[in-house]
This record gives C-alpha cells, sequence and structure tokens, in this order.
C-alpha cells in the first residue's frame, strides 16, 4: 500500500477479509410504556448497508457526526452484534462467537487504532505496543522483539523506553498504530485517527498506517477529506445508510 | 508456560502503575497501614488486658473470690465504691472454719482523701486488709505486724495502730516515704482528724486496681471511711488447703451463702471483663471500622483507577486483551497496595505498642498490659492482604462486568 492507491471496486466473496451483508444496528432508548401500548424509542444507527474489503485494501468511512461511521467499524470489528445482517470476519460470523469468543477473534484478527490513542501511562511505549501479545501469552523476548520492530517500522525507534507522557499527539498515534499491528491481524480498523492531530502531524500519521499495513485490510472512519483522500475506495454514509447505495447494495460490488 | 508469561507480564503492568501513580498508592498504603495498625493494636491491647488479667489473679494466690454482685464505682456515696458484701469479718470466720480452706480474708477498697498535711488532699484507692500475712508483698519498709485489732470482735473500739503501707505512685504523689505521716479518711473533714505512719511500699494492690493505693487494716479503713455499722467488703477472697478440690468447695460455699456468687480466679476474671461490655463493645466496634475503612480506601482507590483510565481499558478490551486479564492487573495492584501497607502497619505497630504502653503505665500504673505476639503481627498482615484483596475484587468485578463499548461509543 503506498500513498497513491487506485481506486477500485468492492471485492468478490472469496478475496474480501471482513464483509458485512445487510446490516442493522439499532439502538432502542428507555423501554415500553407500562401497558406495552408504546415501542421504545429506537434508532437506526445503521440501516441495511452491505460492504466488503480485501486485503491490501484501504476503504475510508465518509460521513458526518451521526451516519453511523462508528456503529459500523464497530459492526466490522466485531466489537458489537448487528440487530439484523451478518459480519463474516476471517471466515466466520461474528453472531456465532460469544463476548468472549469474539474478543479472541478480535485479538488474533483485528487491529483497533482510536481517535484519543489510548495507550496506558504508566506503560512505556514498547510495554504498550507489547500488551496484545500478553494476552496472547507469547514470552517477553518475542514481546520486545516485536514491538521493538514494530516501532522503529512507525519511526519511533528511538522512543521505545518513552511513555506516552513524554511524546507528543503524532508519536502517540503511531504508537498505537503499532500496537495495532502487534498480533498481525488481518484487519485494522481506524476510527477518526487524525481527529486529535493537525493536519502536518496528521498527514505523517496516515503515510505511517499506510506503509505498514502491507496486505492488510484497513478500515478508516472519518469526515476528514485529507484522510479519506489516502483511502482506495470511499464508502459514504448518511443517516444509517450507504449514500451510493444504488451503485452496490448488495455488498458483492463488482 | 504461556500462562506463566502472561501471569508475570500482568504483574509488571500492574506494578509499573503502582510507581506510576505514586501520590495515589502511597494515599492508599497509609490508609491500608493505618488501619493493620488501629487492628494490631487494638488486638495487642485486648490479648495482653486478656492475658494481664489472668496472670494478676493468678498470682493473687487466691482460689475463690465470693462477691455480692459487681465491685463497681458508685458516685454520689461515701468511699465511691459498691461494696456488696456485709457482715464481711464473720463470714470470712465462717468460711474459714471449713476445713479445705486455709484462710478465707475479707477485702475492702474504698475511695479515701490522702494527703501530707491537714491542708492540701488527693484522692487515691483505700484497701482494707486484714493484717498481716502474706497477701501484701513489700519492696521497702515492713508489712503489718498481728492482726486488726481495732475490730474487737464487732466493737470497733480496739486500738487503731494508724499503720499504713503505700504504693510507689502515692509516695510521688504526696512526697512521702517510710516512717513519715499522711493523713486518710472518708471525707476531709474526717482526714485532717486522721493521721496514719507510713510503715512501706508496695505495689500489690496499685498493680491490682490500677490507681494510686494506700493500704490501711480493714477495720480502721472502715472506721474513717463511716462504714463501721454494717462491716461492708468487696470481696472475701478463699485460700484452699493444699491439695483440696476447689470445685467442690466452690459448690459447699454457694450452697451454703446463696446470697453471694462464688467465683474461681478466671470466672472472677471473665465476669470482671463482663462487667466492662461496653469498653470491649467499643473495641470491637473500633477494629471493625478499622477494617471496614480499609476495604473502602482500598476500594476507593481502585475504583477511582478504573474510572480515570475507563477509556483506556475500554479501548485495550476493544482490542482483545480479555476483561479477566484488566481485572487481574487491578488486583494485583490493590494486593501491592495491601502488601506495602501490611509491612508498613506491621512495622509501626512495633513503636506503637511501646507508646501505647507508655501512656497505659502513665494513666493507670500497670506496666507492659499491651503485648505483639507474632500471631497478632501475621494476623494484622493477613488483615491488609484481606482488605486490599476485598477493595481490589470488587473494583475488578466492576471492571469485568463493564462493557468496553459503553465507554467507547
Amino acid at each position: 500500500m503506498d500513498g497513491e492507491r487506485a481506486v477500485s471496486t468492492e471485492p468478490s466473496e472469496s478475496t474480501a477479509v471482513v464483509r458485512g451483508r445487510d446490516l442493522v444496528r439499532r439502538y432502542e432508548w428507555g423501554a415500553a410504556g407500562l401497558f406495552g401500548d408504546d415501542a421504545p424509542p429506537a434508532v437506526r444507527a445503521v440501516d441495511g448497508v452491505s460492504i466488503a474489503i480485501r486485503g491490501g485494501e484501504m476503504v475510508g468511512i465518509a460521513g458526518p457526526s451521526g451516519s453511523g461511521k462508528s456503529t459500523l467499524l464497530h459492526l466490522l470489528a466485531g466489537l458489537d452484534l448487528p440487530t439484523a445482517g451478518t459480519v463474516t470476519l476471517a471466515g466466520t460470523d461474528t453472531a456465532d462467537y460469544g463476548e468472549r469468543g469474539r474478543a479472541r477473534l478480535r485479538l488474533e484478527h483485528v487491529g483497533v487504532v482510536f481517535q484519543r490513542f489510548h495507550l496506558l501511562p504508566a506503560l512505556s511505549a514498547r510495554a504498550n505496543v507489547a500488551l496484545p501479545l500478553v494476552e496472547l501469552g507469547e514470552p517477553k523476548s518475542r514481546r520486545r522483539e516485536r514491538a521493538t520492530e514494530l516501532l522503529e517500522a512507525v519511526g519511533l525507534g528511538d522512543r521505545v523506553t518513552h511513555r506516552p507522557g513524554r511524546l507528543s499527539g503524532g508519536e502517540q498515534q503511531r504508537v498505537a498504530i503499532a500496537r495495532s499491528l502487534a498480533t498481525e491481524p488481518d484487519l485494522i480498523v481506524a476510527d477518526e485517527p487524525t481527529g486529535e492531530l493537525d493536519s502536518e502531524t496528521g498527514e505523517r500519521v496516515l503515510s505511517a498506517l499506510g506503509d505498514v499495513a502491507d496486505d492488510r485490510a484497513v478500515v478508516l472512519a472519518s469526515h476528514d477529506e485529507q484522510a479519506l483522500a489516502v483511502c482506495d475506495r470511499r464508502v459514504p454514509l448518511r443517516d444509517g445508510k450507504r449514500a451510493d447505495d444504488e451503485r452496490d447494495a448488495d455488498g458483492t460490488g463488482g | 508456560m504461556r500462562r506463566l508469561s502472561r501471569v508475570r507480564a500482568l504483574v509488571a503492568v500492574a506494578f509499573a502503575q503502582l510507581r506510576h501513580e505514586r501520590l495515589q498508592t502511597a494515599t492508599a498504603v497509609l490508609g491500608v497501614a493505618m488501619a493493620v495498625l488501629a487492628a494490631v493494636l487494638l488486638a495487642g491491647v485486648g490479648i495482653g488486658v486478656v492475658e494481664f488479667g489472668q496472670q494478676k489473679f493468678q498470682q493473687s494466690g487466691q482460689d475463690l473470690w465470693m462477691t455480692g454482685g459487681p465491685t463497681e464505682l458508685r458516685p454520689g456515696t461515701v468511699g465511691g465504691f459498691q461494696n456488696s458484701v456485709v457482715d464481711s469479718h464473720d463470714l470470712a470466720a465462717s468460711v474459714t472454719e471449713r476445713d479445705p480452706v486455709a484462710a478465707a480474708v475479707p477485702l475492702l477498697f474504698q475511695t479515701v482523701y490522702a494527703g501530707r498535711n491537714a491542708s492540701e488532699f488527693r484522692t487515691v484507692v483505700g484497701a482494707g486488709s486484714p493484717g498481716g500475712g502474706e497477701l501484701v508483698s513489700i519492696s521497702e519498709g515492713r508489712g503489718f505486724r498481728g492482726g486488726d485489732v481495732h475490730y474487737a470482735g464487732g466493737s470497733y473500739d480496739g486500738p487503731m495502730t494508724r499503720e499504713v503501707i503505700i504504693d510507689r505512685r502515692t509516695a510521688d504523689l504526696l512526697d512521702v516515704g517510710v516512717n513519715d505521716t499522711i493523713h486518710l479518711g472518708g471525707t476531709v473533714a474526717t482526714a485532717r482528724e486522721n493521721e496514719f505512719t507510713v510503715i512501706g511500699i508496695s505495689p500489690t494492690f496499685s498493680r491490682f486496681v490500677g490507681a494510686p493505693t494506700v493500704v490501711v487494716r480493714q477495720s480502721e479503713l472502715q472506721e474513717v471511711t463511716g462504714t463501721t455499722a454494717s462491716d461492708r467488703a468487696s470481696f472475701v477472697l478463699v485460700r484452699a488447703t493444699r491439695g483440696a478440690d476447689v470445685s467442690a468447695l466452690e459448690s459447699d460455699l454457694t450452697e451454703t451463702y446463696p446470697q453471694y456468687t462464688v467465683r474461681t480466679n478466671g470466672e472472677q476474671f471473665r465476669a470482671t471483663l463482663r462487667d466492662q461490655a461496653v469498653v470491649l463493645l467499643s473495641g470491637a466496634s473500633l477494629l471493625v471500622l478499622a477494617v471496614v475503612a480499609g476495604v473502602l480506601l482500598v476500594l476507593n482507590m481502585q475504583l477511582s483507577f478504573v474510572f480515570r483510565h475507563r477509556e483506556t481499558l475500554a479501548a485495550v478490551a476493544a482490542m482483545g486483551v480479555s476483561r479477566s486479564s484488566l481485572a487481574a492487573i487491578v488486583l494485583v495492584y490493590a494486593l501491592f497496595v495491601g502488601l506495602l501497607g501490611g509491612l508498613l502497619g506491621v512495622g509501626l505497630a512495633l513503636p506503637g505498642i511501646e507508646l501505647v504502653n507508655a501512656v497505659t503505665v502513665r494513666v493507670t500504673g500497670f506496666e507492659n498490659v499491651a503485648t505483639l505476639s507474632r500471631r497478632v503481627l501475621l494476623g494484622g498482615f493477613g488483615l491488609a492482604v484481606l482488605v486490599s484483596a476485598v477493595g481490589g475484587l470488587a473494583a475488578s468485578a466492576y471492571l469485568a462486568r463493564s462493557n468496553p463499548l459503553d465507554t467507547l461509543r
């Protein structure tokens, strides 16, 4: 993956790393009326979206605040389950797993990058990157080696022992990107990864993400044009629906 | 191997957290240490008082105690003590006539005014002893010689020996020594009229009551406190002959004198403790409060940690790190705090108990009442671990139950 990406279409069934089909995520607020006569107020955060992403592809989910970008990202990452529709990740339906199973699925197949970095302040950059490997029970030597390697890959080879408090915002986000790659996932989801950064730093972070993603599928939710510009493909959302629905309604693309 | 590696890594993360949040950690460690200190000192004082009391009762050389009720302070009366045994000389004589009884002597406690001169008085405890014998041990001067001659078979017209044995604290309080004279009486007016000669210094009764004490013959104490009419005493102490069956004697005396309660040393000590139920309950309440405060402190610290880092913990959980791992970090962090607090609390308890004993000597005159056994120290340390484990487990359970999406949404 490099900065110059060709415009691509949705992948076929066999080549997709992650696929969402007819996804609906409805949130109900409060409870039904005392006599069941009033249905609780409901919001369809995602409403009938189909999407598929192949390895090596960076897809940008675009849309204004409240359009359902983050919810769609959570569904694709197996963080949340759809009210209707299916998400197939690493060849399995995420709904087939319980809470623990999905956590393990995410650990092995999904890397997550957040807008606010979310690094543990007590740990060094290297220890933060190595944290997901702890869960896999990797030995210390392997964890250190892998974390150092990833930090060097994002240009922070000289900051491995620094705690987050001593790193700039851009550096912290690059540590978070390195952390998302620690378990060598097939899919990376990034929710507004440049939201807390100035444009120049944001550009550098996106460049680092593109450089280290290799053949992994990357889904990036953002309303930042600069961030979306580096993506191979853009999926616009509005009111929980795909704004380009008429082009690719079934998610099989072409 | 993988599990061990994971556990070691989680412990390392918890330790890093401990070092990073120094102020919070120090506050929590100090709080746990205070809870441990309070619990250990209370236990040390409680156990020490029980052992000390049992020891004193055993050292009294008596086998049975006859009383008519609790010996307690009674404000508003001359003498200040409620002495429930009446006709005590006759009772003691009657008991002494029994075969398995070597000796039975009445013992009277009254609050009296004591002064070096007739113008300045201090209140001390007056103990009425029947006379000679081994009841009072002498450290300086001599003991009583001869019996309670003033009693004169109940007529109280025998000569007053006007001899008094005092303890070291009374000697210091009144600035007197052996062969000096002091004034004694149940009222200031009576004390002005009654002079006694100090013939000896004895620690016996002050050790027993924990206050400055003067010992005079019982009938002379009754005379100067105006209690000759009913010949009252606090106890009648009964010493059995060597090899006698003390419990059979106890049953016999109980049957013969149903108006009195007859107790062995152990029973009398337990009865004394029961009379102090409010004090005991206060001690137990303080102990429970110390434990509850410790648990709440650790819980508060851990929940505060979880709350401050809730987004980061949710993000780490979102990446697939199990919530049980995150809960384990919180629990291990709490246990570290407990271990440090336990060590500090136990460490502080050693000089703390010395301080308690120093204060106790000044206030009551009892030396080395509070003791710290290895069992108490280990118990205190265990309490710290328990307190932190409960606090840590509660915070861990909260973290394990929370859904990362609720925070990240």
